[in-house]
């Protein structure tokens, strides 16, 4: 009985092994067609970095401030909160107004935007955007 | 939903604390900083106070949690031990920048302070703790037992400006990544051989699996790979090697936060997860329903868990590393509780929990309280006639030691029967003389922490250590202390409070014994 299940369970990863084996063909092919069918026009300029139309200067393996990382950090802080906020918003929208119903809605984001900005407020007292 | 959210009403609060710590740690005036500590127990006392007014009989029906009662139970418990860990870390954070800068050599700059951020995860690993007694289902576990642990990590690098500390917390983080990353991998077995994350449905799909002939076997590694991964958290062998390290790299106040509320999370999480199996009788293979390649591995793992623990600790000259094997040591004698199932053995672990928490936090109280030269002592040499200096203090050394030997009347002897009547009570002889065995075993270095302090004379070495200037340790230890005095007097009352969880249990377990005679369960999606 139990191998039964081994194999029904099994059954319900056919799905994935497809997806799978689809990803790995479809790279596959387009490397392939693009290798096989593309036009080939090589030198010094093209073979350089892109760096978004700037013309590359120095090595890419320096050392960065680690004030970047820190100012990332911060960033994820609002990146994160528009995440929630896109489906709350969506939600909203559709409650009837002035329902208890939308008043909570309204006081759970608010209380999370609240944690956020104390966050942020955090980060700023941490000195993390002073550039001395 | 919503019916839980009222469960989740204390850890709301204490979030709220822990947004007023991280600020307040950051003010310019050393009052508000130094009155963190003081602001971190209003919130746990909150908390404590908040939480029994919360189980109704209405919500709790209506939550559809596995065991609701447990975090009655655990929250009250893990908030008031939280109080105790507080009061030991007073002072013990930027101890030295905050003593230059009153002497006016440096200047206040809120990059360098740490204080607010250690108080910060000090509450958000308790809270981790408290949402593990929610959970149910995977997801929220798995979330609830890394904010117990991630804040861990970083307590136990800040804890003291050392290399050692910062070596342990290194260990610990890549360890303990291993061990989640470990019951993530079982959790996601789980779900793949039964399609269910909810704790309540796995439960009633693996008594479905039981009735029908066993359990698949692709659950078993899933429940094998997480009882792994979850022991970790409790220090079990063979997830026990960051132990000793890692604890005798953190100051001595993290270390007792380390060996009390990570075990409890770990202890709540094996109940948890080993509740969806089941304990009850219905599973064919002889009176205990635990599947038998799960019974074993618990089996063997307390068994070597009591064993190495006790026997590392006997070969230790530091006090710390020795504590930390007797940590381990005490993990294998919860494993008998959850080895012994509903309802005495949960409850003696429950029980024990609170016993091991209060006798383990004043032994390192007293350790926490005294230091050389602004370094704290470790060794067990640096204890050695403590009551010519610190009569009091070497009492509670005494007394935490006999405890946690099992010693009665004290704190440690009550959780130890317990667990060892439950052992009994589900017919593991054999457990329990090794238990046994091993407690005579752990006899022999606990009483040098009751000898060196009370019968030894003073040496030159001990005569350097001085009490810390800050006096809320010693008044931890002192607490605890009596408490291992005067709580065996309340130990039915506790007990009973740890016995409602498992009342409601046993009302949810009729569901599953019901559950193989309904008409055709799916046992796969």
């Amino acid at each position: 009985m139990s191998m039964l299940m081994l194999a029904v369970d099994l059954d319900a990863y056919i799905p994935i092994g497809l997806l799978v084996v689809m990803a790995i063909v479809f790279a596959a092919a387009n490397l392939l067609m693009s290798h096989v069918m593309g036009p080939r026009r090589e030198g010094p300029i093209k073979g350089s970095t892109y760096e978004s139309g700037m013309d590359p200067i120095g090595s890419a393996r320096k050392r960065f401030n680690v004030r970047f990382y820190i100012l990332a950090m911060t960033f994820l802080v609002f990146d994160v909160e528009i995440i929630f906020l896109y489906p709350w918003a969506v939600t909203f929208a559709k409650l009837a107004p002035q329902s208890d119903e939308a008043a909570l809605f309204l006081g759970r984001i608010m209380f999370f935007i609240a944690t956020s900005i104390i966050a942020y407020v955090y980060a700023w007292r941490k000195g993390v955007f002073r550039w001395d | 939903m919503a019916d839980k959210l009222w469960f989740l009403i204390p850890e709301i609060w204490l979030f709220v604390g822990v947004v007023v710590v991280s600020v307040m740690g950051l003010s310019r005036r050393k009052m508000f900083r130094d009155l963190l500590p003081l602001v971190v127990c209003v919130f746990l006392v909150g908390a404590f106070i908040i939480t029994p007014l919360l189980y109704s009989e209405q919500r709790i029906s209506a939550a559809g949690l596995l065991m609701p009662m447990l975090g009655k139970y655990v929250k009250m418990l893990v908030c008031a031990i939280g109080v105790i860990l507080t009061m030991l870390s007073v002072g013990l954070i930027d101890r030295d920048l905050e003593a230059s800068m009153s002497a006016g050599r440096t200047r206040f700059d809120p990059i360098r302070v740490n204080r607010g951020e250690y108080f910060s995860f000090f509450m958000l690993s308790i809270i981790g703790v408290m949402l593990v007694c929610n959970a149910n289902d995977l997801i929220w576990l798995f979330l609830a037992l890394e904010l117990t642990s991630l804040p861990t990590y970083i307590m136990v690098a800040i804890s003291r400006p050392s290399r050692k500390a910062q070596e342990a917390a290194v260990k610990y983080f890549f360890l303990g990544a291993m061990s989640a990353a470990m019951f993530l991998y079982g959790f996601a077995l789980l779900y793949g051989a039964t399609g269910e994350i909810e704790l309540t449905k796995l439960r009633d799909v693996f008594a479905a699996q039981a009735a029908a002939g066993g359990l698949n076997r692709v659950a078993i590694v899933g429940l094998i790979l997480t009882v792994m991964g979850i022991s970790f958290k409790m220090a079990v062998v063979p997830m026990h090697f960051y132990a000793a390290d890692v604890y005798e790299g953190a100051a001595s106040p993290v270390t007792a936060f380390l060996a009390f509320v990570p075990k409890t999370a770990g202890a709540v999480a094996l109940i948890l997860i080993l509740s969806t199996v089941g304990w009850s009788g219905h599973y064919g293979n002889g009176a205990h329903g635990l599947p038998r390649e799960i019974l074993t591995a618990l089996w063997i793992m307390a068994v070597l868990t009591m064993t190495l623990g006790n026997i590392g600790a006997l070969l230790q000259r530091s006090a710390k590393r020795m504590l930390a094997y007797s940590s381990i040591a005490h993990s294998g004698y919860i494993l008998i509780g959850l080895i012994a199932g509903p309802p005495h053995g949960l409850n003696a672990v429950l029980f024990y929990l609170l016993a091991y928490g209060v006798m383990n936090t004043a032994a390192f109280a007293v350790l926490a309280s005294f230091e050389r030269k602004g370094e704290e002592i470790e060794s067990l040499a640096d204890l050695a006639g403590l009551r010519h200096r610190y009569p009091v203090m070497a009492v509670a050394m005494a007394l935490a030691a006999g405890s946690l030997i099992g010693f009665p009347p004290l704190l440690g002897f009550a959780g130890k029967l317990y667990l060892f009547i439950a052992g009994v009570d589900a017919g593991h002889i054999a457990l329990i003389v090794i238990a046994g065995v091993n407690s005579a075993i752990s006899a022999f270095y606990y009483l040098w922490l009751v000898g060196l302090p009370i019968l030894a004379q003073s040496t030159p070495q001990s005569e350097t250590v001085v009490a810390r200037p800050v006096v809320w340790p010693r008044v931890a230890a002192i607490v605890t202390a009596i408490g291992v005095v005067i709580l065996p007097l309340f130990a039915q009352s506790l007990l009973k409070a740890s016995q409602a969880v498992t009342v409601e249990r046993e009302t949810t377990a009729l569901d599953v014994t019901v559950a193989p005679d309904q008409p055709e369960q799916p046992t796969s999606p």
